[in-house]
Protein backbone atom coordinates (compact mmCIF):
# COMPACT_ATOMS: atom_id res chain seq x y z
CA UNK A 1 0.00 0.00 0.00
CA UNK A 2 1.25 3.46 -0.81
CA UNK A 3 1.13 5.47 2.41
CA UNK A 4 1.42 8.81 0.62
CA UNK A 5 -1.82 8.30 -1.31
CA UNK A 6 -3.78 7.09 1.70
CA UNK A 7 -2.31 9.71 4.01
CA UNK A 8 -3.07 12.43 1.49
CA UNK A 9 -6.66 11.31 1.06
CA UNK A 10 -7.31 11.10 4.80
CA UNK A 11 -5.57 14.39 5.53
CA UNK A 12 -7.40 16.12 2.67
CA UNK A 13 -10.82 14.96 3.87
CA UNK A 14 -9.90 15.92 7.42
CA UNK A 15 -8.85 19.44 6.47
CA UNK A 16 -11.92 20.04 4.32
CA UNK A 17 -14.28 18.79 7.04
CA UNK A 18 -12.40 20.68 9.76
CA UNK A 19 -12.53 23.89 7.74
CA UNK A 20 -16.27 23.48 7.21
CA UNK A 21 -16.92 22.83 10.90
CA UNK A 22 -15.03 25.98 11.95
CA UNK A 23 -17.21 28.86 13.19
CA UNK A 24 -20.36 26.82 13.75
CA UNK A 25 -20.40 25.44 10.23
CA UNK A 26 -22.79 22.62 9.51
CA UNK A 27 -21.60 19.66 7.50
CA UNK A 28 -25.14 18.91 6.35
CA UNK A 29 -25.29 22.26 4.55
CA UNK A 30 -22.51 21.05 2.31
CA UNK A 31 -24.17 17.82 1.30
CA UNK A 32 -26.50 18.23 -1.64
CA UNK A 33 -27.42 15.20 -3.68
CA UNK A 34 -28.36 17.28 -6.71
CA UNK A 35 -24.98 19.04 -6.68
CA UNK A 36 -23.11 15.78 -6.38
CA UNK A 37 -25.13 14.37 -9.24
CA UNK A 38 -24.44 17.22 -11.58
CA UNK A 39 -20.69 17.54 -10.92
CA UNK A 40 -19.69 13.90 -10.67
CA UNK A 41 -22.33 12.61 -13.09
CA UNK A 42 -21.70 15.42 -15.53
CA UNK A 43 -17.92 15.08 -15.42
CA UNK A 44 -17.96 11.36 -16.00
CA UNK A 45 -20.55 11.65 -18.78
CA UNK A 46 -18.30 14.17 -20.47
CA UNK A 47 -15.28 11.86 -20.19
CA UNK A 48 -17.45 9.03 -21.48
CA UNK A 49 -18.05 11.13 -24.58
CA UNK A 50 -14.31 11.88 -24.83
CA UNK A 51 -13.02 8.29 -24.65
CA UNK A 52 -14.00 4.92 -26.13
CA UNK A 53 -15.85 2.72 -23.63
CA UNK A 54 -13.09 0.13 -23.18
CA UNK A 55 -10.52 2.85 -22.48
CA UNK A 56 -12.93 4.57 -20.10
CA UNK A 57 -13.44 1.41 -18.03
CA UNK A 58 -9.74 0.59 -18.13
CA UNK A 59 -8.76 4.09 -17.02
CA UNK A 60 -11.26 4.18 -14.16
CA UNK A 61 -10.02 0.80 -12.98
CA UNK A 62 -6.43 2.01 -13.12
CA UNK A 63 -7.11 4.19 -10.11
CA UNK A 64 -6.17 1.24 -7.89
CA UNK A 65 -2.59 1.61 -9.15
CA UNK A 66 -2.00 4.70 -7.08
CA UNK A 67 -2.61 2.76 -3.88
CA UNK A 68 -0.11 0.11 -4.77
CA UNK A 69 3.51 0.40 -3.85
CA UNK A 70 5.81 -0.36 -6.71
CA UNK A 71 6.96 -3.93 -6.52
CA UNK A 72 10.57 -3.71 -7.59
CA UNK A 73 13.02 -1.02 -6.71
CA UNK A 74 16.12 -0.05 -8.62
CA UNK A 75 18.47 -1.77 -6.19
CA UNK A 76 16.68 -5.06 -6.58
CA UNK A 77 16.80 -4.89 -10.36
CA UNK A 78 20.51 -4.12 -10.32
CA UNK A 79 21.21 -6.94 -7.89
CA UNK A 80 19.23 -9.32 -10.08
CA UNK A 81 21.20 -8.27 -13.15
CA UNK A 82 24.52 -8.72 -11.37
CA UNK A 83 23.38 -12.17 -10.28
CA UNK A 84 22.51 -13.00 -13.88
CA UNK A 85 25.79 -11.64 -15.17
CA UNK A 86 27.65 -13.85 -12.71
CA UNK A 87 25.79 -16.87 -14.06
CA UNK A 88 26.54 -15.81 -17.63
CA UNK A 89 30.23 -15.38 -16.82
CA UNK A 90 30.50 -18.78 -15.21
CA UNK A 91 28.26 -20.96 -17.33
CA UNK A 92 27.66 -19.01 -20.51
CA UNK A 93 24.63 -17.22 -21.88
CA UNK A 94 22.65 -20.39 -22.43
CA UNK A 95 22.57 -21.00 -18.68
CA UNK A 96 20.47 -17.86 -18.35
CA UNK A 97 17.46 -19.68 -19.74
CA UNK A 98 17.13 -21.61 -16.51
CA UNK A 99 17.70 -18.51 -14.41
CA UNK A 100 15.01 -16.66 -16.34
CA UNK A 101 12.36 -19.01 -15.02
CA UNK A 102 12.76 -17.62 -11.51
CA UNK A 103 12.23 -14.03 -12.63
CA UNK A 104 8.68 -12.72 -12.45
CA UNK A 105 9.40 -9.47 -14.25
CA UNK A 106 7.98 -10.09 -17.73
CA UNK A 107 10.15 -7.46 -19.33
CA UNK A 108 13.43 -8.89 -18.01
CA UNK A 109 12.31 -12.38 -18.87
CA UNK A 110 11.60 -11.38 -22.44
CA UNK A 111 15.01 -9.75 -22.71
CA UNK A 112 16.81 -12.79 -21.36
CA UNK A 113 14.96 -15.15 -23.67
CA UNK A 114 15.88 -12.94 -26.63
CA UNK A 115 19.53 -13.08 -25.58
CA UNK A 116 19.44 -16.83 -25.12
CA UNK A 117 17.89 -17.20 -28.56
CA UNK A 118 20.98 -15.56 -29.99
CA UNK A 119 19.31 -12.35 -31.12
CA UNK A 120 21.68 -9.60 -32.20
CA UNK A 121 22.35 -7.06 -29.45
CA UNK A 122 21.05 -4.26 -31.63
CA UNK A 123 17.82 -6.10 -32.25
CA UNK A 124 17.40 -6.89 -28.55
CA UNK A 125 17.74 -3.21 -27.76
CA UNK A 126 15.28 -2.30 -30.50
CA UNK A 127 12.65 -4.77 -29.36
CA UNK A 128 12.88 -3.79 -25.70
CA UNK A 129 12.96 -0.08 -26.44
CA UNK A 130 9.89 -0.38 -28.62
CA UNK A 131 8.14 -2.07 -25.74
CA UNK A 132 9.09 0.81 -23.44
CA UNK A 133 7.76 3.36 -25.91
CA UNK A 134 4.41 1.64 -26.04
CA UNK A 135 4.19 1.12 -22.29
CA UNK A 136 4.90 4.81 -21.89
CA UNK A 137 2.23 5.62 -24.46
CA UNK A 138 -0.37 3.55 -22.63
CA UNK A 139 0.54 5.18 -19.32
CA UNK A 140 0.28 8.64 -20.88
CA UNK A 141 -3.17 7.76 -22.20
CA UNK A 142 -4.46 6.88 -18.73
CA UNK A 143 -2.86 10.01 -17.28
CA UNK A 144 -4.58 11.95 -20.04
CA UNK A 145 -7.89 10.47 -18.94
CA UNK A 146 -7.51 11.74 -15.39
CA UNK A 147 -6.25 15.09 -16.61
CA UNK A 148 -9.42 15.36 -18.68
CA UNK A 149 -11.53 14.54 -15.60
CA UNK A 150 -9.63 17.33 -13.86
CA UNK A 151 -10.50 19.70 -16.68
CA UNK A 152 -14.17 18.80 -16.85
CA UNK A 153 -14.73 18.87 -13.06
CA UNK A 154 -14.60 22.64 -12.52
CA UNK A 155 -16.46 23.24 -15.78
CA UNK A 156 -19.32 21.01 -14.65
CA UNK A 157 -19.25 22.73 -11.27
CA UNK A 158 -19.81 25.95 -13.15
CA UNK A 159 -22.67 24.43 -15.14
CA UNK A 160 -24.31 23.29 -11.91
CA UNK A 161 -23.96 26.76 -10.45
CA UNK A 162 -25.56 28.26 -13.55
CA UNK A 163 -28.49 25.84 -13.30
CA UNK A 164 -28.90 26.73 -9.63
CA UNK A 165 -28.80 30.46 -10.37
CA UNK A 166 -31.34 30.17 -13.19
CA UNK A 167 -33.71 28.25 -10.90
CA UNK A 168 -33.17 30.86 -8.20
CA UNK A 169 -33.84 33.78 -10.51
CA UNK A 170 -37.11 32.21 -11.63
CA UNK A 171 -38.36 32.06 -8.05
CA UNK A 172 -37.42 35.51 -6.80
CA UNK A 173 -40.79 36.25 -5.18
CA UNK A 174 -39.41 35.70 -1.71
CA UNK A 175 -36.16 37.67 -1.27
CA UNK A 176 -35.30 35.78 1.90
CA UNK A 177 -34.67 32.60 -0.16
CA UNK A 178 -32.00 34.27 -2.33
CA UNK A 179 -29.16 33.68 0.12
CA UNK A 180 -29.78 29.95 0.72
CA UNK A 181 -30.45 29.14 -2.93
CA UNK A 182 -27.36 31.07 -3.97
CA UNK A 183 -25.24 29.08 -1.53
CA UNK A 184 -26.69 25.81 -2.78
CA UNK A 185 -25.91 26.87 -6.35
CA UNK A 186 -22.32 27.61 -5.42
CA UNK A 187 -21.90 24.15 -3.92
CA UNK A 188 -21.48 22.61 -7.35
CA UNK A 189 -18.52 24.88 -8.09
CA UNK A 190 -16.98 23.69 -4.84
CA UNK A 191 -17.59 20.04 -5.72
CA UNK A 192 -16.16 20.57 -9.18
CA UNK A 193 -12.97 22.13 -7.82
CA UNK A 194 -12.58 19.45 -5.18
CA UNK A 195 -13.11 16.70 -7.74
CA UNK A 196 -10.45 18.22 -9.97
CA UNK A 197 -7.85 19.35 -7.47
CA UNK A 198 -8.26 16.79 -4.73
CA UNK A 199 -8.86 13.70 -6.87
CA UNK A 200 -8.39 13.81 -10.62
CA UNK A 201 -5.24 15.90 -11.00
CA UNK A 202 -3.38 14.33 -8.05
CA UNK A 203 -4.31 10.88 -9.37
CA UNK A 204 -2.93 11.81 -12.79
CA UNK A 205 0.26 13.11 -11.23
CA UNK A 206 0.80 10.04 -9.05
CA UNK A 207 0.37 7.89 -12.12
CA UNK A 208 2.94 9.98 -13.94
CA UNK A 209 5.43 9.53 -11.11
CA UNK A 210 4.83 5.78 -10.95
CA UNK A 211 5.13 5.50 -14.71
CA UNK A 212 8.43 7.39 -14.78
CA UNK A 213 9.87 5.14 -12.09
CA UNK A 214 8.79 2.07 -14.02
CA UNK A 215 10.30 3.33 -17.27
CA UNK A 216 13.57 4.08 -15.51
CA UNK A 217 13.63 0.52 -14.16
CA UNK A 218 13.08 -0.84 -17.63
CA UNK A 219 15.88 1.32 -19.01
CA UNK A 220 18.20 0.03 -16.29
CA UNK A 221 17.14 -3.50 -17.21
CA UNK A 222 17.87 -2.96 -20.93
CA UNK A 223 21.31 -1.55 -20.22
CA UNK A 224 22.04 -4.43 -17.85
CA UNK A 225 20.84 -7.14 -20.19
CA UNK A 226 22.88 -5.78 -23.07
CA UNK A 227 25.95 -5.63 -20.85
CA UNK A 228 25.40 -9.25 -19.87
CA UNK A 229 25.13 -10.17 -23.53
CA UNK A 230 28.35 -8.29 -24.25
CA UNK A 231 30.01 -10.38 -21.55
CA UNK A 232 31.03 -7.46 -19.40
CA UNK A 233 32.45 -7.95 -15.95
CA UNK A 234 29.75 -7.98 -13.20
CA UNK A 235 31.62 -5.24 -11.31
CA UNK A 236 31.68 -3.03 -14.38
CA UNK A 237 27.98 -3.67 -14.98
CA UNK A 238 27.21 -2.65 -11.43
CA UNK A 239 29.08 0.63 -11.79
CA UNK A 240 27.41 1.27 -15.13
CA UNK A 241 23.91 0.71 -13.78
CA UNK A 242 24.53 2.76 -10.67
CA UNK A 243 24.87 5.77 -12.94
CA UNK A 244 21.09 5.60 -13.32
CA UNK A 245 20.51 6.01 -9.62
CA UNK A 246 20.52 8.91 -7.20
CA UNK A 247 23.63 8.94 -4.95
CA UNK A 248 21.56 7.90 -1.91
CA UNK A 249 20.45 4.68 -3.64
CA UNK A 250 23.97 3.98 -4.91
CA UNK A 251 25.26 3.96 -1.35
CA UNK A 252 22.50 1.58 -0.30
CA UNK A 253 23.55 -0.92 -2.94
CA UNK A 254 27.22 -0.67 -2.03
CA UNK A 255 26.37 -1.24 1.63
CA UNK A 256 24.32 -4.29 0.77
CA UNK A 257 27.20 -5.62 -1.28
CA UNK A 258 29.60 -5.07 1.59
CA UNK A 259 27.28 -6.96 3.91
CA UNK A 260 26.93 -9.80 1.47
CA UNK A 261 30.69 -9.92 1.12
CA UNK A 262 31.08 -10.18 4.88
CA UNK A 263 28.47 -12.91 5.08
CA UNK A 264 30.20 -14.88 2.39
CA UNK A 265 33.55 -14.47 4.09
CA UNK B 1 35.21 -14.91 -44.77
CA UNK B 2 34.52 -17.61 -42.19
CA UNK B 3 31.46 -19.48 -41.07
CA UNK B 4 30.46 -19.07 -37.42
CA UNK B 5 27.46 -20.51 -35.58
CA UNK B 6 25.32 -18.15 -33.55
CA UNK B 7 23.64 -19.23 -30.30
CA UNK B 8 20.43 -20.12 -32.14
CA UNK B 9 22.43 -22.51 -34.38
CA UNK B 10 22.17 -20.14 -37.30
CA UNK B 11 25.28 -20.06 -39.46
CA UNK B 12 26.54 -16.72 -40.63
CA UNK B 13 29.54 -15.73 -42.67
CA UNK B 14 31.79 -13.18 -41.04
CA UNK B 15 34.30 -11.01 -42.81
CA UNK B 16 37.35 -12.04 -40.81
CA UNK B 17 39.30 -8.98 -41.96
CA UNK B 18 36.97 -6.84 -39.83
CA UNK B 19 37.49 -8.72 -36.59
CA UNK B 20 38.87 -6.45 -33.91
CA UNK B 21 38.55 -8.49 -30.73
CA UNK B 22 37.52 -12.02 -29.84
CA UNK B 23 36.58 -12.48 -26.20
CA UNK B 24 35.51 -15.57 -24.30
CA UNK B 25 33.16 -14.56 -21.51
CA UNK B 26 32.74 -17.74 -21.65
CA UNK B 27 30.58 -17.22 -24.74
CA UNK B 28 32.69 -16.18 -27.65
CA UNK B 29 31.99 -12.60 -28.56
CA UNK B 30 33.43 -11.35 -31.81
CA UNK B 31 33.62 -7.58 -31.98
CA UNK B 32 34.00 -6.14 -35.45
CA UNK B 33 35.69 -2.86 -36.25
CA UNK B 34 32.23 -1.55 -37.08
CA UNK B 35 31.24 -2.02 -33.42
CA UNK B 36 28.91 -4.88 -34.23
CA UNK B 37 29.10 -7.86 -31.94
CA UNK B 38 28.48 -11.46 -32.90
CA UNK B 39 28.05 -14.14 -30.28
CA UNK B 40 29.37 -17.44 -31.54
CA UNK B 41 29.28 -21.02 -30.32
CA UNK B 42 32.81 -21.78 -31.49
CA UNK B 43 35.70 -21.12 -29.15
CA UNK B 44 38.17 -18.38 -30.02
CA UNK B 45 40.74 -21.08 -30.90
CA UNK B 46 38.39 -22.63 -33.43
CA UNK B 47 37.70 -19.25 -34.94
CA UNK B 48 41.39 -18.46 -35.28
CA UNK B 49 41.86 -21.90 -36.85
CA UNK B 50 39.12 -21.08 -39.34
CA UNK B 51 40.72 -17.75 -40.19
CA UNK B 52 44.11 -19.41 -40.77
CA UNK B 53 42.51 -22.05 -42.95
CA UNK B 54 40.68 -19.40 -44.94
CA UNK B 55 43.78 -17.26 -45.44
CA UNK B 56 45.85 -20.27 -46.46
CA UNK B 57 43.17 -21.26 -48.93
CA UNK B 58 43.05 -17.72 -50.22
CA UNK B 59 46.77 -17.40 -50.81
CA UNK B 60 46.83 -20.82 -52.44
CA UNK B 61 44.10 -19.76 -54.83
CA UNK B 62 45.98 -16.55 -55.59
CA UNK B 63 49.18 -18.44 -56.38
CA UNK B 64 47.29 -20.88 -58.59
CA UNK B 65 45.78 -17.94 -60.39
CA UNK B 66 49.24 -16.53 -61.04
CA UNK B 67 50.51 -19.88 -62.31
CA UNK B 68 47.60 -20.29 -64.72
CA UNK B 69 47.65 -16.74 -65.99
Amino acid sequence: MDLATIGGLIAGVFFIVAAILQDKGNLADFGQLASVMITFGGTFSATLISFPLADFINSVKSVTLIFRNKQLNEGEIIRKIIELSNIARKEGLLALEEAAESIDDEFMKKGILLIVDGTDPELVRNILETEIIFVEGRHKYVQGFWNKVGEYGPAWGMIGTLIGLIKMLQNMNDPSTIGPSMSVALLTTLYGSVLANFLALPIANKMKVISEAEILLKEVAIEGLLSIQAGENPRVIEEKLKAFLAPRLRDEISEDDAQEGENNA
Amino acid sequence: MIYVTKLNDEEVVVNCDLIEVIEETPNTIITLTTGKKIIAKESSKEIIEKIIRYKTYLSKRLREGHDNG
